[in-house]
């Protein structure tokens, strides 16, 4: 019997439905962003607003490189459906706690997939991947320097540090 | 064609000489690409079996349309839970098949 499905899709069947799953946490880390960023602004806090508008911006290019991905190598991505996210927020400290943890749940669930990737031979997904690897890496290390910010500037104005964010990106 | 997996009264094919899969919902045949496959599996997973026992699915049928719009199906409970199995031992065997035909 021909191996049709292997003809048509490059990647693993098992993976493509993680792969779908990961474009719906990238889209939910997109909208919790922007969420954050809609916070920021409304505080008066115009640099960290860009920063996190610049940061929903580029989870959904990585949703967009998963979706099509999947699409390019035969298989079928799925538009993700979002549901509420987070609006309320009691500092910006806290916020910023929060991005870390959702870039540490992302990070996870991209380890979760390579180690996948490995176990059932996908050796394409899994170089693909590599790149996220590399990104979550910064990401996380992003999201540290500005908690340190707080640690370290802990008893000056809130202001001061807003005007530190854009600089942190940049470095 | 060859038989790649039969559950409850629905059966799964696959045709090489087409490249395509047909699946016998015992009152009807139809044919569907790797990719129409690939969607009828993404709806049957969705079907949340739950609400059918909780009542949240008063009528405990679901409405399904394939392959572009061109066959809608009704399907009960029973028939719901088959198609899962269906879904599954489909898949399992085309993966069974990758492995063997990747081993000769």
């Amino acid at each position: 019997m021909k191996d049709i499905v292997r003809q048509k899709l490059s990647i693993n069947v098992e993976i493509m439905d993680m792969l779908n799953k990961q474009i719906e946490k990238e889209a939910v880390s997109s909208s919790a962003y922007l969420a954050m960023a809609s916070w920021c602004d409304h505080n008066g806090l115009e640099n960290s607003a860009a920063f996190f508008y610049e940061q929903s911006s580029e989870e959904r290019e990585h949703m967009l490189k998963i979706f099509k991905f999947i699409n390019d190598n035969g298989g079928t991505a799925y538009a993700p459906e979002v549901k509420s996210v987070m609006h309320e927020f009691n500092s910006l400290e806290e916020i910023f706690e929060a991005a870390l943890d959702q870039e540490i749940e992302i990070t996870q669930s991209i380890h979760s997939l390579v180690q996948k990737c490995r176990k059932l031979n996908d050796f394409t997904t899994e170089y693909f991947l590599q790149w996220f690897v590399n990104e979550q890496m910064e990401e996380e290390q992003l999201m540290r320097r500005v908690l340190e910010l707080f640690d370290l500037m802990r008893d000056e104005p809130l202001k001061y540090i807003d005007e530190r964010i854009p600089g942190l990106r940049e470095e | 064609m060859n038989t790649l997996f039969k559950a409850h009264n629905f059966t799964s094919y696959q045709c090489d000489s087409s490249r395509a899969f047909h699946i016998d919902f015992d009152h009807k045949l139809i044919k569907l690409s790797f990719c129409q496959l690939l969607a009828f599996r993404e709806q049957i997973k969705n079907i949340d079996l739950e609400t059918h026992f909780s009542g949240r699915n008063k009528h405990g049928i679901e409405i399904l349309v394939l392959c572009n719009r061109s066959h809608i199906f009704i399907f009960d409970t029973f028939e719901c839970i088959a198609l899962k199995d269906l879904m599954e031992g489909t898949f399992a065997m085309l993966e069974l098949n990758s492995l063997l035909t990747a081993g000769v």
